[in-house]
Formats: C-alpha cells, sequence, structure tokens
C-alpha cells in the first residue's frame, strides 16, 4: 500500500440524493469527515437527519449518490467484517444460543481455522462482555442489556477495523446504559479499535468520545459542527461530572440542537 | 394553597403464587397541590408505575388511600386520564377518531357540536390538523403521544398521569413534546404526575420532584423542589444557577440506590486487629487543596503506623454526599466543612438530628471571595462598591453561591455581605453549588461570585473570569475551615480506632505545615485520585505567592493556608458557639437554649487530648477566647445572644432546647 497522508477513515464529500417524481429528495449533502485510528467519533442529531444513512454507507450497505468513502484509501462498495455494526434491537437470532449466534459470525469470516480456534474466538469474546455462564441461552432467554452484550461480542469476534453503533443503548434503562457504556469504553481501550456511534444522548456522546460530530436536520443535512471532547482517559464518570468543561460543552450540544437546529415533527 | 390529591400512606403488598407475600411499596405519604406538576423518580422495579396505577384507580392500595378532592379514589374514572408509553391508540381509527371515540363516551350529554368542537380544539392543540385523518400506523412515534395526549386533555381530566410518556421516542422528539406539554400544563392549569427516569425532563417540566428508593418496600427517599421560574425555557433553565447541582443530586441519589442495591450483597464488617476495634475504614473526601492531611496519611503510611491497615479514601461530588454518607454509615469518617458536625446534630434543613462528634480540626482558613470578571470591569472593587452596584440596579438580581450550609464559606461570606449592610436573603441570592462546579456556573454567568476553598479561586483567576474580592486573611485570619467528623455513636463503639485516626491525622497536619513538604504535597494532590486539578493552581496560596487576579502584585501567602502550627488542630469549643450564633442568625439552624452542654458534646477536646499525649505533643487546649473579625466586632463566647443582638441584618431567632439524650441514638 502507498505512504499516503490519508486519514484511516474518510467520507469524502458524500451526498445521498434519492430521486422523487417531483425532482430529487437529497437526504445528505456534502458529509466530510475525517476519523482517526483507534478514534471515538460520535454522531448525534434529530430524527431524520440522515445519521443512519450515513452509517449505513459507512457500513456499504448504501452507496453515496455522490463523493466516496475510504477505510485506509480503498473505496467502500460493500459490506464487509472489517466493518461490524451493532443495531439498537439486537438482530440476534432468537433460535440460536449466545454462544452460537457469535459461532455463525465467526465461522463465516474464518471458515479455515481449526474448529479449536474457533470455539476459543467465541469464549474469549463472550467472557470479554461477562456473558461465559450464560453462553448457552437463547435471546429470549436474556435481557436488552445481556442481548447488547452479546451482539457488541459478535461484532467483536469478527476483529473489525471500525465498529459501526447504531444508537446502540437506546432501549436499555438508564442504569444498564451507564453499565454497558463503561464496557464498551474498556473494551475500546483494550482493542484500540476505531469506533463510529450514533447517539441521541448528549452525556453518552461526552463520556465516551474524542470528537462529537453534530449534524444539522434534514433534508440536505451537512455536518454543522465538530465538537472535540478534551476529558482525559481513562475516563471516570464521577470525575467528569465536575469537570467544569463538562457543562459547558453539555450546553453548547443542548443549544445546537434545540436552538440552532431545533426539531419540528409535525 | 389547599391539598388536591391526598396519597395518605400507601403500602402495596402483592402477595406470592409459591406463598409469602412482597411489598411493593411502603408507607407512601404525598401531598399534590392544584396545578402542580410532580415527577416520580426512581430505578425499574421502584414501585413507581404501581404508585401511579393506584393514583389512576386501576390497582388498589393494601393498606392507606388516596384522595381527590375530598373522595377517595377506588376505581377508574375520566377525572385521571393516564397516558401511556406504548400510546395505546386504537389502530383501525384515525387520529381524530381515536379522540372522538373518548369525548363521545365521556360527554355523552353534550351536542354534537359542542363535541366535534371538543375534539377539533385539542386536536390543534397538539399540532396535528393536517394529520387528523391518518391512522397510527401512518404517523411517527411522538405524533402517536401526541394523540395519545390530546385524547387524555380532550375529557377534561383533573389529573393526568403521564406513565414514561416520551420513553419510546427518541430524546430530540421528546424534547419538542416535553416543551409541548409544558405549555399545554401551563395555559389549561393541569395537575401532572408524570414517571419518569429522565432526570433533565424531570427537572423542565416539574414543581417537585419524588425520588423513591429502591424496591421492596419503596418508599419516598427525598423531594427535590424545583425553584425554576415559569413559564420555563429549556435553555434558560439549563443556565439557571442551580441546574446541575439539582441534577447532581438526582443522579447521586440514584447512584446511592445503585450503589446500595449491590451493597446489600456484600456487607462491611468491622475488621478488629492490631488492639483496634476495627482497621477498615471508608473516609470521604472532597477534592479540595485541604484535604491535604487525609492524602498525606494515606500516602505517607501513617495510618498503617497508627495500626489502620486497611484506610480507603473516597472522593465524594459533594458536602451532602459527605454528611449523608456519614450518617447512613456508608463511610466511618469524613472530612467534613466546619460547620457540618453541629448541624447534622442541630438537625440543618429539616432533618433528623444526629448526633456528631468532631475531635480534630483538620486545617484553619484558605478561602477566598471571588466575584465575576463582569463585576470587576463594571468597578466593583470593594464590598462598598458591590453595594452601591445593586443600589443602582434593583432590578437586577444578583446570586453568589457558597458550598454548603454549614460550612464557612457560607457563614463567612453573608458576614461579610451583611457587613457592607447587604442582606444576604433580601438583596442578593446565596445558592448553594459543589465547589467543582464553581468555576464553570461562573463563566456561564449564571452566578456573579462565590466564596469557595482552593483551587477554585485561583482557577477562576487563571481562566480569566473572576477577581478575588477578599481572603480570608481580610476577614477572619485563622477560622477553622474542615475538621474530622464522625457520628457520636461510631465514636461511641471503636473509640481506640477513633483515637488511632486521629493520632495518624494529626501527624499528616504536622508534615503539612512544613514548608520543606509543601512541594512533595501540592505534587500529591494534583493526582487525578485526589484534587486532579493543575498543580500550578494548587500552588497558589499553598507554596506560591496569591494572585487576586485584580492586577495587583502576588503576595506572598504566609499562613494562608494552615494545618498544625498555633494549636491549630485543637476542637475549639469556643468556634462553635461562634457557628451556632450565625447558622441561628440566618435561620440554618435554631439557637440552642442548652447551648454550651450542645458544644461540648461536639466538640471532644478529651479524644484530641487522649491522641496529643500518646503521640508526645501538647495536649492543652485552646481556653475559651473571644474572637475578633474584620469589622471589629467582638465576639464573646459566653455572650452568644448578647452577640446575636449586634446584628442589624439577621433572621428572626428561634431559640430551642435540644434534648441531647433523647436525639437520634442509632
Amino acid at each position: 500500500m502507498p505512504v499516503t497522508q490519508e486519514p484511516f477513515l474518510l467520507l469524502d464529500n458524500l451526498s445521498k440524493i434519492y430521486p422523487t417524481p417531483t425532482g430529487d429528495f437529497v437526504v445528505l449533502d456534502g458529509i466530510d469527515l475525517a476519523v482517526n485510528e483507534g478514534e471515538f467519533v460520535c454522531v448525534i442529531g434529530h430524527s431524520g437527519c440522515g445519521k443512519s444513512t450515513l452509517l449505513d454507507m459507512v457500513a456499504g450497505f448504501r452507496q453515496p449518490t455522490e463523493g466516496e468513502v475510504r477505510l485506509q484509501t480503498v473505496p467502500i462498495r460493500e459490506p464487509g467484517p472489517d466493518r461490524m455494526v451493532v443495531f439498537q434491537n439486537y438482530s440476534l437470532l432468537p433460535w440460536l444460543t449466545a454462544y452460537e449466534n457469535i459461532y455463525l459470525g465467526v465461522n463465516s469470516v474464518f471458515p479455515k481455522k481449526p474448529e479449536a480456534a474457533k470455539k476459543h474466538i467465541v469464549m474469549e469474546h463472550l467472557e470479554m462482555v461477562g456473558l461465559a455462564d450464560v453462553a448457552h441461552k437463547k435471546p429470549g432467554a436474556l435481557s436488552g442489556g445481556m442481548k447488547q452484550r452479546v451482539c457488541i461480542a459478535r461484532a467483536l469476534a469478527l476483529r473489525p477495523k471500525v465498529l459501526i453503533l447504531d444508537e446502540p443503548f437506546g432501549a436499555l434503562d438508564p442504569i444498564t446504559r451507564e453499565e454497558l457504556q463503561e464496557e464498551l469504553l474498556k473494551i475500546w481501550q483494550d482493542h484500540q479499535i476505531t469506533v463510529l456511534m450514533i447517539t441521541h444522548d448528549i452525556d453518552e456522546a461526552l463520556f465516551l468520545s474524542d470528537r462529537i460530530v453534530m449534524m444539522t436536520n434534514g433534508p440536505a443535512a451537512k455536518v454543522g459542527e465538530v465538537m472535540p471532547v478534551p476529558f482525559a482517559r481513562p475516563r471516570d464518570r464521577a470525575r467528569i461530572m465536575e469537570d467544569p468543561r463538562f457543562y459547558e460543552l453539555r450546553n453548547e450540544a443542548l443549544d445546537f440542537l434545540y436552538h440552532r437546529y431545533a426539531h419540528d415533527d409535525t | 394553597m389547599a391539598v388536591f390529591v391526598e396519597v395518605d400512606h400507601i403500602d402495596r403488598v402483592f402477595k406470592m403464587p409459591k406463598g409469602g407475600e412482597y411489598i411493593a411499596l411502603k408507607n407512601i405519604d404525598l401531598q399534590i397541590h392544584k396545578g402542580e406538576f410532580v415527577s416520580l423518580v426512581g430505578h425499574s422495579g421502584c414501585g413507581k408505575s404501581t404508585l401511579l396505577n393506584i393514583l389512576a384507580g386501576l390497582d388498589q392500595p393494601s393498606n392507606g388511600g388516596v384522595v381527590l378532592e375530598g373522595r377517595q379514589v377506588t376505581e377508574p374514572g375520566p377525572d385521571r386520564m393516564v397516558v401511556f408509553q406504548n400510546y395505546s391508540l386504537l389502530p383501525w381509527l384515525t387520529v381524530r377518531e381515536n379522540i372522538a371515540l373518548a369525548v363521545d363516551q365521556v360527554m355523552q350529554k353534550h351536542p354534537r357540536p359542542v363535541r366535534d368542537r371538543m375534539i377539533d380544539h385539542h386536536i390543534e392543540l397538539v399540532g396535528l390538523q393536517k394529520a387528523a385523518s391518518k391512522r397510527p400506523g401512518e404517523i411517527s412515534g411522538g405524533m402517536k403521544q401526541r394523540v395519545a395526549i390530546a385524547r387524555a386533555l380532550a375529557i377534561r381530566p383533573k389529573l393526568l398521569l403521564l406513565d414514561e410518556p416520551f420513553g419510546a421516542l427518541d430524546a430530540l422528539t421528546r424534547g419538542g413534546l416535553q416543551e409541548q406539554l409544558m405549555q399545554i400544563c401551563q395555559e389549561n392549569d393541569v395537575t401532572c404526575v408524570m414517571v419518569t427516569h429522565d432526570v433533565d425532563e424531570a427537572l423542565l417540566l416539574s414543581d417537585r420532584i419524588v425520588l423513591m428508593t429502591n424496591g421492596p418496600e419503596a418508599h419516598v427517599g427525598q423531594i427535590v423542589d424545583v425553584p425554576f421560574p415559569r413559564p420555563r425555557e429549556r435553555m434558560e433553565v439549563v443556565k439557571h444557577p442551580n441546574y446541575y447541582s439539582l441534577r447532581n443530586e438526582i443522579v447521586y441519589f440514584l447512584n446511592q440506590q445503585k450503589r446500595a442495591k449491590l451493597h446489600k450483597a456484600k456487607p462491611a464488617v468491622a475488621m478488629a486487629a492490631n488492639g483496634l476495634e476495627k482497621v477498615n475504614l471508608e473516609l470521604g473526601f472532597i477534592p479540595l487543596v485541604d484535604c491535604a492531611p487525609l492524602v498525606v496519611a494515606k500516602e505517607k503510611g501513617l495510618f498503617e503506623a497508627h495500626g489502620l491497615s486497611n484506610v480507603t479514601l473516597n472522593r465524594e461530588p459533594s458536602w451532602n454526599a459527605i454528611a449523608d454518607g456519614v450518617t447512613s454509615q456508608r463511610l466511618d469518617a469524613a472530612m467534613m466543612v466546619a460547620g457540618m458536625p453541629l448541624g447534622i446534630t442541630l438537625g440543618y434543613g429539616n432533618q433528623k438530628p444526629m448526633p456528631m462528634v468532631s475531635a480534630l480540626t483538620l486545617s484553619r482558613s484558605g478561602n477566598a471571595i471571588t466575584f465575576s470578571k463582569r463585576l470587576f470591569d463594571a468597578g466593583v472593587r470593594s464590598l462598598a462598591d458591590f453595594k452601591a452596584n445593586l443600589d443602582r440596579r434593583p432590578d437586577r438580581v444578583h446570586t453568589l453561591a457558597a458550598v454548603h450550609p454549614t460550612s464557612m464559606h457560607n457563614l463567612l461570606l453573608r458576614y461579610w455581605l451583611a457587613s457592607g449592610g447587604i442582606d444576604p436573603d433580601r438583596d442578593v441570592s446565596v445558592t448553594v453549588i459543589p465547589p467543582a462546579q464553581m468555576v464553570s456556573t461562573l463563566k456561564a454567568g449564571s452566578i456573579d461570585g462565590y466564596c469557595v476553598g482552593e483551587p477554585w479561586n485561583a482557577r477562576a483567576v487563571a481562566e480569566g473570569v473572576g477577581v478575588v474580592m477578599a481572603t480570608d486573611r481580610d476577614i477572619w485570619p485563622g477560622h477553622i475551615e474542615k475538621v474530622l467528623g464522625v457520628t457520636e455513636a461510631w465514636a461511641e463503639q471503636y473509640p481506640k480506632t477513633h483515637v488511632a485516626l486521629v493520632k495518624a491525622l494529626l501527624e499528616a497536619c504536622e508534615y503539612c505545615d512544613d514548608p520543606r513538604n509543601r512541594g512533595e504535597i501540592a505534587a500529591l494532590l494534583a493526582r487525578p485520585e485526589y484534587v486532579g486539578a493543575d498543580e500550578a493552581h494548587i500552588r497558589q496560596g499553598f507554596l506560591d505567592p496569591y494572585d487576586r487576579g485584580d492586577g495587583s502584585q502576588p503576595e506572598a501567602a504566609l499562613n494562608y493556608i494552615q494545618f498544625f502550627t498555633g494549636q491549630a488542630n485543637y476542637p475549639d469549643v469556643s468556634e462553635v458557639v461562634w457557628m451556632m450564633t450565625q447558622m441561628a442568625r440566618w435561620g440554618i439552624t435554631p439557637f440552642p437554649r442548652n447551648w454550651l452542654a450542645v458544644a461540648e458534646r461536639v466538640k471532644r477536646g478529651d479524644i484530641f487530648g487522649q491522641a496529643a499525649r500518646e503521640l508526645g505533643l501538647l495536649d492543652i487546649g485552646r481556653d475559651r477566647h473571644t474572637s475578633e473579625l474584620f469589622d471589629g466586632i467582638v465576639f464573646d463566647p459566653n455572650e452568644p445572644l448578647a452577640y446575636l443582638e449586634k446584628f442589624a441584618i439577621k433572621r428572626d431567632l428561634r431559640i430551642e432546647e435540644v434534648p441531647m439524650d433523647a436525639v437520634g441514638i442509632l
């Protein structure tokens, strides 16, 4: 690969336009975003601002109308195991156990590995999320927080370069959500993985990310503002809560979302 | 205001299928006024929804009852409407038909045109005219919930009950609906009870927030009054000086409940060793420069040297957390603001009195009063300038902050203001904010100044947002500042441990006052597990010249903060009597008729004396002595009431007998 100054993950002048009988409908209009290797970036914005469309294009589920997404300079054309997505609604196969759900992915990505190695990868990742004890339970027997842990383990077991999270904790109660945020941070730290995460929760974004990308309202959504999050790592929630900067940043983000880009759902 | 809804000592007990019973709610007692908005906040399973269902009449209490406008609630009725998280609209009916169904049912006696107007009005109220003929499947979640709210309000309920109404919506749609609900409630004078777990939502909407403890036997843990003026606007609410301290208080409560849940699994047992009753101690501290003695005792092995082989230092988020931690026995002992042991003993803030003991003063002085750069730029250089500024602008309310009602910061700030003819309750507003939030609140412009310890004055100066108006050296040099506090019950249960703890900390205090050690201590304090601030800010006044930020030369800060010299550590009865006079002056606590008995019960010179003798230090205490603050008024501890007479600005004095043997024995 040629030596290049290009960032690890680059969203290069990305637009998504759907033709309609009454003319073009522009969802995203010229998104530029560079993500460094190992960085944790949160994307925040109102419903319908095209955040999920954005993630879909990074994941390779959809193609941009203009511009392109490049991972390590290679344009993204389709989904691949180097970019794994965790959704809010878990999307586990209900008839398989936690172990089998993860094994399914491992087996399809690493088919040539010996059985023992595959088994080891699955168990290692179940242990990582503290679920070795319930490896043989099916999703129906797991709590929401446990199901989301399985999804994270399944995604990471395939050793992706980029972990994409689409509001992963949105459906969880606030206490479980905080626990999973802390676990996610630890995993991110241990794995040195690059994370792109969509969230609605400003506190969550401030706790987790290196930068918060705030989107303007759709249609024709753009990157409105990028807020660097300066808190030292490893992060401690209580410590952040007493940092004067936390309140300044939180107010700034609230102001962006509720004043400058207030939402009108009619 | 007359009580509108009376929740009268409710219990809810469920019979278990395998025998036995589960007590979900225990002794819930709550009064709700007409037009009030009350939120119920707590963890999953705390019985919030059970309580809401009882209010709705969908469930019955096992004991006690609910009275709505003088009539007992025994069944569901149209005077109490519930909005659920999952909308519960009929999917085969349009928006309009869903609302019409309810209106037609309840208002049968009204003619058709009246009912139609009613329906249209409420569709308009929630802004859904364009979607009136759509079915639930064709509209967004936020719109569905607006239909549910319109349906509930259309039949004019006396009480609107909301069970996590916006829980299923994304946070930003939620924001819009919250504002709409707020407006509707305001305009129609609706009384609301809402279950939520969103702290920001509760703060925005509520007049009062009821915090529930975990089940089983869930009860009301705390009720938070939300003082923001109405009509409210989200960004103004967020910028209110108390917003983040209230938010943190609620988050703290919820985290304590979470911890309590884990705690039940492994109770801390007293470990006796080394001739002491308990060697495993949980000590609380607040990240401030004057936590140095605790840090030094830990880092230099002084706890171990006195047999306390297993001491954990707990960094606490606020002084309230310290008070709560010690009285609830989560903490064995803590660094406290000087007036806290006395305040808890007297039951400040309408809390149940609990006898406390302090056998050691940890530090003296070290505070300053900082004003915003804005006031400084407007020409405010002195107290007299501030008074003139207030007189010129009677329309603007100035807000100043201190860290706790019983802290010297609060008492000195008030004393200082009053000495300049400024009534701290009438001419300005004095509010309570935790130390670490002072600088950001000042920067945001929601307060105009504060009195706090370091490094928070130095930091405001360094960031160019504040100017130091007065330090302790200008007001009362060498006053008592931080103390070691334990409950009296703890002191009686672990007397030898208590002496060992005083010895370790006394040695640490001596270490802290040796100038040769201060550089090392400043570096220790800067570490993230202790103060976690810039070392340069910590050194200000601790080691380096003190910069007031007013353009004057930084001055050598000799004795700006003291830990040992000048009999600093003796628990001084005179000072506790002074604090009694000031807390009574501002109505924080009553003045105890038996003031000397109370003071001597709190300040334990005997325990200090034993510790000092065992260390070979001087155990002679301070005699009762007179003090004189900067204004020249002399305080004689033998004549506290005569002292109070000398002040022109004060609240009505309450003098009460404090029955010391009856109060809160554990």
